[in-house]
């Protein structure tokens, strides 16, 4: 496998005669030898041994590292002329791809000029075999990629700059749906409460809310509701249901005048073409004085039911049926239902974001489903309302990008008297 | 990413549009892209064919409200064919059931169509 520089000059080729003089005088004005055309070709060319050593080398890529001919040939292998990360790129890669298949095309390497610069070049190397086959020497073209790599550059800015931007967008929805969710629950004396905001999606804020807050005479009002659609579209729509609902319970605590107001407003502001409505949940909590608990009276507006995970370890949903969505129709009907609830009951509100999903276990990406989310309530009941949320979070955890819309989960809980806790 | 097939056929009583797929909030779009250019006339009645929905959610249903918005502002009435189970579930919950009037098929939907009397 010695062969040198003697088999690669053997490769010159002479320009042939041409069989007319006119095709002659032509072909020299374009090109008057194969010689000029291989030193001062628009690429690099390059011959090396099979173990490296620079053979032979042109001009044009002499001239762009600031080489002379005898400081390479015979002297130096390619791999110097590469830098670290290109060095052991071509050991790695190069190398072995050549051998394994006689070429290699459009490597995108880094070769270090003498003064100091790096010149970004694409290479291509096919491997010249003698007539028995056997190899013989490496043929490489040489390109300057500089321009190539400006445009990967810019290529890579603009996508940083994107990404900043969505950074920011993320920072801005997370602000808010911040502002369309209360900072944190208030304190109702004997009941314990939790929530649950789970984000599908950091792109576009999502159109779920909930809050609960007092209102005159000891009573309590929440709320939870799910928007049509996502974005900041939705979230006006959210931002306009939240505050009206708080300002209608104000005025006349009934809740379902408190869905009727809504009702009335979201109607008047969209239809049309761009219909907006919402499902929603409103209640009214009354302590029930001597008697214990709270009593709680729902009005549904379109919503999913309700779950009552009982004391005794028996969890329902709590229909209110024939209850319509909120905004579409001028007078819509809104359901109803009043429920006692005592030491150790849980009230679990929810939006469809979680019946909705698709749980990775369920094959042909079924939803999960309210009967499923029934199974779930009643292995929990009994239950607190944290435990409960905590539940629903783990829930949510396992269905993974399986939940494709936001979920707003809110429970209330009659703590058992601490005595019963006692074993 | 899920995929809406909408077809749009017309006949005497007025254009049915066949919906076959997910109806959500990636694809309603496209039933509320296509109203403007539904040709209904006073007193027809625009018919939609969800035959082949497997899902709709609150997107979904926004689309029909807009169909229906539409349809009742050309003096048109709007009804459901075929609601499959699951999303006739959801419309009751949503209480829907008593806004759409449906049919069993668009055919049933048609028949039960009367041409709106002579108008004076």
């Amino acid at each position: 496998m010695s062969t040198g520089g003697d088999s690669e000059n053997g490769e010159h080729r002479h320009p042939g005669k041409q069989p007319g003089e006119d095709h002659a005088a032509f072909s020299a004005l374009l090109e008057d030898s194969a010689e000029d055309l291989y030193e001062h070709a628009p690429c690099g060319y390059l011959s090396t041994l099979l173990d490296g050593t620079i053979a032979k080398i042109n001009k044009t890529l002499l001239d762009w590292l600031g080489y002379d001919h005898g400081d390479l040939v015979g002297r130096r292998t390619f791999s110097d002329l590469l830098t670290v990360g290109g060095r052991l790129y071509h050991e790695t890669h190069f190398g072995p791809l050549l051998r394994m298949q006689g070429e290699v095309s459009g490597i995108a390497l880094e070769l270090k000029a003498t003064d100091g610069s790096r010149l970004p070049v694409l290479v291509t190397s096919t491997v010249k075999t003698g007539g028995d086959g056997q190899p013989l020497l490496i043929r490489t073209t040489v390109f300057d990629a500089r321009d190539r790599r400006a445009y990967e550059t810019e290529l890579l800015r603009a996508r940083k700059e994107a990404e900043l931007e969505r950074e920011e967008l993320k920072r801005l929805n997370a602000t808010l749906q911040q502002t369309l969710l209360p900072p944190t629950l208030v304190n109702v004396p004997g009941l314990d409460v939790a929530a649950h905001y789970h984000v599908a999606s950091t792109d576009m804020v999502g159109g779920d809310f909930y809050d609960l807050f007092p209102l005159s005479a000891g009573a309590w009002g929440l709320f939870l509701g799910d928007v049509c659609g996502k974005g900041a579209a939705a979230a006006a729509v959210t931002s306009l249901a939240r505050y009206t609902l708080r300002a209608a319970a104000v005025y006349d605590p009934d809740p379902a005048a408190v869905l009727g107001n809504l009702n009335t407003v979201l109607n008047h502001e969209y239809n049309g073409h761009d219909p907006r409505f919402c499902t929603v949940v409103f209640g009214l909590l009354t302590p029930e004085g001597d008697r214990g608990g709270f009593r709680i009276t729902l009005a549904s507006g379109g919503h999913p039911p309700a779950l009552l995970l009982r004391a005794d370890g028996s969890a329902d949903h709590l229909h209110t049926p024939g209850g319509q969505l909120i905004g579409v129709l001028p007078d819509a009907h809104i359901a109803t239902a009043t429920v006692h609830l005592a030491a150790g009951d849980t009230l679990l509100l929810h939006t469809d974001g979680l019946t909705e999903a698709r749980p990775a276990r369920n094959s042909d990406g079924d939803r999960y489903g309210d009967e499923a989310l029934l199974d779930f309530a009643r292995a929990l009941a009994p239950t607190t309302a944290s435990a409960a949320v905590a539940a629903i979070r783990d829930l949510l955890d396992t269905f993974g990008t399986g939940v494709d819309d936001d979920t707003a989960v809110l429970a209330i809980n009659v703590p058992r008297p601490t005595s019963e806790e006692q074993p | 990413m899920t995929r809406l097939a909408v077809h749009t056929r017309t006949t005497p009583a007025g254009p049915v549009v066949e919906l076959t797929g997910e109806l959500d909030y990636d694809s309603s779009s496209q039933v509320r892209d296509l109203l403007p250019a539904l040709a209904l006339q006073d007193g027809q009645q625009l018919v939609v064919d969800m035959t082949g929905v497997t899902f709709c959610d609150s997107s979904g249903i926004t689309a029909l409200l807009a169909a229906r918005n539409h349809a009742l502002a050309a003096r048109a009435g709007i009804a459901l064919a075929a609601v499959p189970d699951r999303v006739s579930r959801i419309f009751q919950m949503v209480g829907l059931d008593q806004v759409f009037p449906t049919h069993p098929t668009a055919q049933a939907a048609e028949a039960a169509w009367t041409p709106p009397a002579t108008r004076p």
